[in-house]
């Protein structure tokens, strides 16, 4: 059978999540990119220079934001390709909970990181 | 409700989406998407296990970026904004058609983003190699 585009009606919930957390990271992911790398000189920043800029309130609410929608976007795609890896329909709850519960790790783990290198 | 699902007909093990013989654009695109979500995600959580060494001082954070100089991690940032642009731009017609959007002109509208992720890459490229 051929595959082909315009079949993908999408209207449940986690696939607007997922369209919404996407479209929110162009502007995220651009900012992140140009702020971070693009006008570093060398592409990365010393570790004085990371300080000095995550002393900018605006800049570590910009980076926990694009963190938070980055997660999101991307527990929602690795729960929606292991589904259609063809995991039975019982395992899935507990599926969804385990890569949830991942994501908060992978935020809280962020924050963290993102507090130490403020202090 | 019904969990959502990006499955394409006949598309669901990922040994059937890497099977591209005799498929065109549509699952060639759901196949990439795929591999780059996927090789994406590692480089998520790649990228704050690097971050993490800026935890153990600048020591160790400043020797690590003087690594970073080698052609292998400037191959590997082109192999992910190549992966960000496809991911993204692709993204951008799956939403859009998703909603019903250009559903009619999804070819074009598929060629004009990739063409357009060519573009941007040329770009990062061009502006990567005048900042040295």
């Amino acid at each position: 059978m051929r595959a082909g585009f315009g079949i993908e009606k999408r209207s449940t919930t986690s696939w607007l999540w997922q369209a919404a957390t996407g479209i929110l990271l162009l502007p995220l992911l651009a900012l992140h990119l140009i702020a971070n790398h693009f006008v570093v000189a060398g592409g990365e920043r010393n570790f004085a220079e990371v300080a000095a800029c995550m002393g900018n309130p605006a800049i570590v609410v910009l980076e926990v934001l694009f963190l938070v929608v980055v997660t999101s976007h991307a527990m929602l795609g690795l729960r929606s390709i292991l589904f259609d890896m063809g995991v039975p329909t019982r395992w899935r709850p507990a599926l969804g909970r385990g890569v949830a519960i991942l994501g908060v790790l992978t935020v809280a783990y962020g924050i963290w990181l993102t507090i130490t290198i403020i202090r | 409700m019904k969990v959502a699902e990006e499955a394409a007909p006949g598309l669901r093990r990922p040994s059937r989406w890497l099977d591209l013989r005799g498929r065109h654009e549509g699952a060639w695109a759901y196949a990439l998407n795929r591999l780059t979500a996927i090789g994406l995600i590692a480089y998520l959580y790649v990228h704050l296990g690097v971050l993490s060494l800026l935890a153990h001082g600048p020591s160790t954070w400043n020797s690590f970026l003087a690594t970073t100089k080698a052609p292998f991690f400037t191959a590997l940032d082109a192999v992910v904004l190549l992966g960000v642009l496809f991911h993204s731009l692709n993204g951008i017609r799956v939403v859009l058609t998703g909603v019903g959007v250009a559903v009619r002109w999804h070819r074009l509208l598929f060629r004009s983003l990739m063409a357009l992720a060519a573009i941007l890459f040329l770009v990062a490229g061009l502006l990567w190699s005048i900042r040295g």
